[in-house]
Order: C-alpha cells, then structure tokens, then sequence
C-alpha cells in the first residue's frame, strides 16, 4: 500500500434481524479523494456511511481510522461529518445556529464561531441567510446549509448519502459540479452515495459498485465504465449489450454465432463468459462491410444521436448509438474494433439469474 | 350541498346556545338585588363586593390556583420523562404497554381515582390536606402530559437525532438542544392541560380532601348545597371569565409557538 487509508474495512458483515446488508466488505479509502458508493437502492450504501459515521457496529469484521480499530468508538466521538439524506436540519433553530451547532457543542468562543460559520455560508454561497428559518428554505439552499453545517466542523471524511436525490434535474447537475469543486478546494475526503450512475461516473476519483451488500467491483469512473467485471456492473454504468459467449483461445472470442477477434486474454479455453459491446461502439455500415447482420427494430432520436434497436438472425437484441440515421425494418451491417470487444468472466451470481430465465 | 351547510349552521348555534344557556342564565341572575334566581328586581353588584370581601374563599382561590400550578408544573416534568421513556424504549410490546397503562389512568372515571387514593393515602398514612390533594392531581396529570407529548417525539425524524450525534452532542446535549426544543409546543400544551383538569377538578378532590383544606369546587359545591346565596352566581361568573382568559392566553401561546416552529422569522 503506497498511501496512508484514512478509512479501512475489513471483512466488514453487517446482520440486521438475520438478513446480510453487507457481506464481507474489505476497501480502503485514501485522503483527498472523492468516493462514491454506487448500486441500486437497498444494496447497503447507506449501511456503509452508518457504519463509518458509527451510528451502528459491525457484526464482524473490523473499521479501522488511521490505522486504529474503531468499531467501539460512538459517533459524536469520530472526525467524519454527515450530510443525510433528508438533511436532518434542526426545524427550531435557524440557519445560523443549525451551522453553529457542532461548534457550539465544541464549546468554541463566539467570536471564532462566527467567523467559521460565516466562512463556511460563503463556501456554500448562501450568505446572507444566516438569520433566515430553516424552513423557510427551498431544497437546494437547505442541502446546501446541511453541507455547510457539516464541513464547518473541519471534518477529515465528509460522507453524503444520496444528497441529490431530492432536486430537480437541472439544480441537480449544477450542485454537481458545485460538490465536486467544493471537495477540491476544502481537500478532504467525499464518500458520496448514489444510485445514478451519470452522477457517479461524473463526479468520481473512485467508485465502488454495490449489489446485494458485496463490492462488485471498484476502480475509476472510466475503469468502471470501458472494463466492467461483470453482468451487473455492466448493465448497471450504462446501456450495453451483453451476451453469453465462449472464450475459444486468447484473442479470439465467439458469441452471436462467429467468432471474433478481440483484446482480451486469460481465460480457460473454451470458457463461458459474458461479453459486452456499448452501443456507442457499434458503427452502422452495410450488410457486406458489417461483423454483424441486423434489421433495424425501432429507432429513436435522442438529441446527440439516434438510439437503434436492432434483431440478429439468433434473435439477439442490439442497441446502438449513430450519428447516421437507418430506416425501420432496413437490413444493415454493425462494424466494431476489436477493442470494443469487453469480455467479463461469469459470477456465480449472474449464473444463478441465467437459470431463472 | 349548500344547505346541508346552512342546516349545519343552525345545528351548530342551537347546540351552543344550549351548551351555554344555564351559564348565561347563572351570570344573569348574579347581578340580581332580589336574591332569588327567578325573579330579577334589579341591577346590583352586591353579590360580587361579598365575594371580594370573603377573605375565606380568597385562601380558598390561592390554595386552588397553588395547588394547580404546582401540580401542573410537577406533572410536566414527570410526563415528559415518561414519554421519553416509552420512545426509548426498544421493544414495541413494553411500548404498547406503557401506553396502555397511561390511557387507561386518563379514562378511567374520576370518583374511582379518588377513591383509590382516599384508600392509599389513608393506608400509609399521609394527612388528608394540602399534600394529598397535590399528589392526586399529579397523579392524575402526568398520563395526560405524556399524551400530549408523545405524538411531538413520534413525528420527530430520528435522523434529527443522528445528526446531532454526527455533530459531536452527546446523549444529554442530543436531549437538551434537540430532543427537548423539539417537543416544546407539546409540553405547553400538556401543561395549560394539566392546568385546566387540575382547576376545575372536583371528584377527586372532594374525596382526599380534608382538615378544612379545599378548593374551589368544592367550596362551591359545599356553598351551594347549605342553601342559595348569589354570591355563588357571582363566583360563577369570575371564574368563567378566568377561564375564557385562560383559553385565549393558550390560543395565543400556540400560535406563536405553531408559527416559529413552522417557518417563522426568528430574529
Ligand atoms: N436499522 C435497520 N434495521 C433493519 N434492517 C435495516 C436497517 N437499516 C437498513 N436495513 C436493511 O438493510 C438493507 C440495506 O439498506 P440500506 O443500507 O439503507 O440500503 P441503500 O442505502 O443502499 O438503499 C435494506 O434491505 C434495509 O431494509
Ligand atoms: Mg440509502
């Protein structure tokens, strides 16, 4: 390990009345970086920031900050801040005192509590509102006192579990772009929650892809996104098309009924696996030219390209993103790179969902 | 549709005219010289000046208005201990339980509350007075306080409380800078509540009552069966208008504490 973890699980199980919300988690987290905890709703994201902000215990396994364990160590005794999913402001006090609140229990002087909260207002561009009631606040100015009111106490891991979820579309990019600014300047660790993967692809140093309480996979946002290790990363970061295929010998790969050349290597001979093509990928060209034959489905036009639904003769979908249009029901040819070729080795878990099918 | 509401209008004043008919006819007859509550002869305040010069019903007041205050500002303290009790209280079955037990205490009929405590009291000994009327009232304010508490924790987010503990607050500052500001509107409220049963109880206090201590119930009630004085009727009346006041005074507080707890200004 090259760098200081200022958070580590290890083999972290979570059982809440017998149910496994997460299963044997192990990840470090470094300073300065920003973190995201991507999966769909229920995968135990939530769970996660509970157990490093310390509301709950692990059931086994070991939290460890700066290299000593914590699991005992209850949460108002920890250096991380929490911005909550319903921002849990305080409806009696106003947006002052909601600020204040962790200075004032830190029993600081007045004047330096002034000083921080008025810095910390400005940081999240809502000064002047200080003597303003909380609840006299729309969504996005209240997501922004709850941001303030934890990054004021100097946190060195600021966790915010699904902070967006609850704005519009468009406040919804800009308070993006403000985050990801915000933890450059301050340089301290984000984890952020969500269940968007555009969101978490845009903002990220680092992902970790949940599902049923296991870390699926973790890596950059383009790591994630041009290699995913399996079916679920795969289809969850974006449209794909996945299909079942054989793994012949290195380099060569066939699925859709032949065989094409391809980057990857590694695998068993003859070894079943997954193999993803992104839409964006595939290049609309003529029957002749074309790897693949298909009859163009439906279409739909989507602003910056079209999105094509197409049929092979096996009956396999495919999807694809062209600048060109096509005409419904015209035969065509698909052309791709060996490179656009992503081929994933098949969980145990994508094998159980095969059989249910 | 349109008059099914006029009919509803009616409904209404008649029920109220009704409901405040005796009252009116009692604060009548208490401006009355001739001192018969049938026929009225003629306007005097006499009546009213021997009420103010009684200086036995005066004690009487104070005894009433000490004990209600006492007992109402005891019961709050102990009903909201409680009622953070039964929130924190991790199993739902001792939950509902606990629940139960309060409300059984606030239906059950005044003249058994009073009589179980003459029996107690008389038991183990303490004084028929002072003390046994205030113990009684405190017992049976704190189930009313409690309920009148309890729905303002219930509808308290519990991510209030983790935040404030993300904050750095430990449990007593999670329970005065949070939990405590939070319920506030419910503990005035079950205060003016424990107040207003404490004022005008009369069953059980009329049972551990003793030792020429009493209230103004039930003097009004010992007055009243010794014969008809109009001076009653004057009492009467002072003390509806106590009572209006009252009610306004609370309307008063709640709307200020609904509208500050509710996007008021606050400066
Ligand atoms: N306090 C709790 N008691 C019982 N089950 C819980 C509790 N908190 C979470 N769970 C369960 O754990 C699972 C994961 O929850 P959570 O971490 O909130 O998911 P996410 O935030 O990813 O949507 C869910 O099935 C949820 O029902
Ligand atoms: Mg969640």
């Amino acid at each position: 390990m090259e760098k200081e973890a200022i958070i580590r699980f290890e083999r972290v199980t979570k059982i809440y009345d017998g149910q496994v919300v997460l299963d044997d988690i192990s990840f470090d987290i470094e300073r300065g970086k920003f973190y995201t905890l991507l999966g769909p709703s229920g995968c135990g994201k939530t769970t996660i920031l509970r157990l490093i902000a310390g509301f709950t215990e692990p059931t086994e396994g070991t939290i460890y900050f700066h290299g000593k364990p914590v699991n005992h160590i209850p949460a108002n005794k920890r250096q991380v801040n929490t911005v909550f999913q319903d921002y849990a402001l305080f409806p009696h006090l106003n947006v002052f005192e909601n600020v204040a609140f962790g200075l004032r229990i830190k029993k600081k002087k007045q004047a330096e509590i002034r000083e921080k909260v008025m810095e910390a207002l400005r940081f999240v561009n809502l000064e002047g509102y200080e003597n303003r009631s909380v609840q006299e606040m729309s969504g996005g100015q209240r997501q922004r006192v709850a941001i303030a009111r934890a990054i004021v106490n100097e946190p060195e891991v600021l966790l915010l579990d699904e902070p967006l979820s609850a704005l519009d579309l468009k406040l919804r990019t800009e308070m993006q772009y403000e985050l990801r600014e915000l933890q450059r300047r301050l340089g301290i660790t984000f984890i952020f929650v969500t269940h968007d993967q555009e969101e978490a692809l845009a903002m990220s140093d680092q992902i970790f892809v949940l599902n049923k309480g296991k870390i699926q996979q973790s890596g950059t946002p383009k790591e994630i996104y041009d290699e995913p290790v399996n079916r679920f990363v795969a289809d969850f970061i974006g449209e794909s098309n996945i299909l079942r295929g054989v793994m012949l010998k290195d380099y060569l790969v066939e699925f859709a009924g032949k065989r094409f050349m391809c980057v990857d290597k590694g695998f068993r001979p003859n070894e079943p696996v997954d193999v993803v093509i992104r839409p964006e990928d595939l290049q609309i060209t003529t029957r002749a030219q074309g790897k693949l034959q298909v009859r163009v489905d439906s279409q739909l036009f989507r602003g910056v390209h079209y999105e094509l639904c197409c049929y092979d003769e096996d009956g396999n979908e495919w999807l694809v993103h062209s600048t060109k249009k096509a005409e419904v029901g015209e035969e065509i040819g698909l052309y791709f790179d060996p490179e656009a070729i992503h081929v994933m080795r098949i969980s145990e878990e994508d094998g159980e969902k095969i059989d249910e099918n | 549709m349109r008059s099914n509401h006029k009919w509803g209008k009616v409904y209404l004043a008649v029920v109220f005219v009704i409901l405040y008919m005796p009252i009116v006819y009692l604060i009548y007859y208490s401006f009355n010289s001739g001192g018969t509550m049938h026929d009225f002869e003629g306007v005097t305040l006499d009546w009213y000046k021997e009420v103010l010069h009684d200086t036995r019903l005066w004690i009487i007041v104070l005894n009433t208005i000490t004990i209600a205050l006492l007992s109402s500002a005891i019961s709050t303290i102990l009903g909201v201990m409680g009622a953070l009790a039964i929130y924190y209280v991790k199993s739902w079955r001792m939950k509902q339980i606990l629940l139960m037990l309060n409300n059984v205490l606030i239906v059950s009929p005044d003249v058994i509350i009073g009589a179980s405590f003459l029996i107690l009291f008389t038991m183990i000994g303490i004084q028929l007075g002072f003390t046994s009327v205030l113990l009684s009232h405190i017992a049976f304010s704190v189930p009313i306080v409690v309920l009148m508490v309890l729905p303002k924790l219930q509808e308290m987010s519990s991510t209030l409380i983790d935040a404030a503990r993300d904050l750095g607050a430990n449990q007593w500052d999670v329970l005065t800078k949070v939990v405590l500001p939070y319920i506030t509107p419910g503990i005035f409220a079950g205060f003016f509540m424990a107040l207003t049963y404490s004022l005008d109880d009369f069953a059980v206090t009329f049972f551990v009552t003793g030792n020429g201590f009493s209230t103004l119930s039930v003097e009004i009630y010992s007055r009243a069966r010794q014969g008809i004085s109009l001076s009653i009727n004057a009492l009467s009346a002072l003390l509806f208008l106590l009572t209006i006041a009252l009610v306004i005074g609370y309307y008063f507080i709640s709307q200020k504490s609904a509208v500050s707890g509710m996007g008021g200004r606050r400066r």
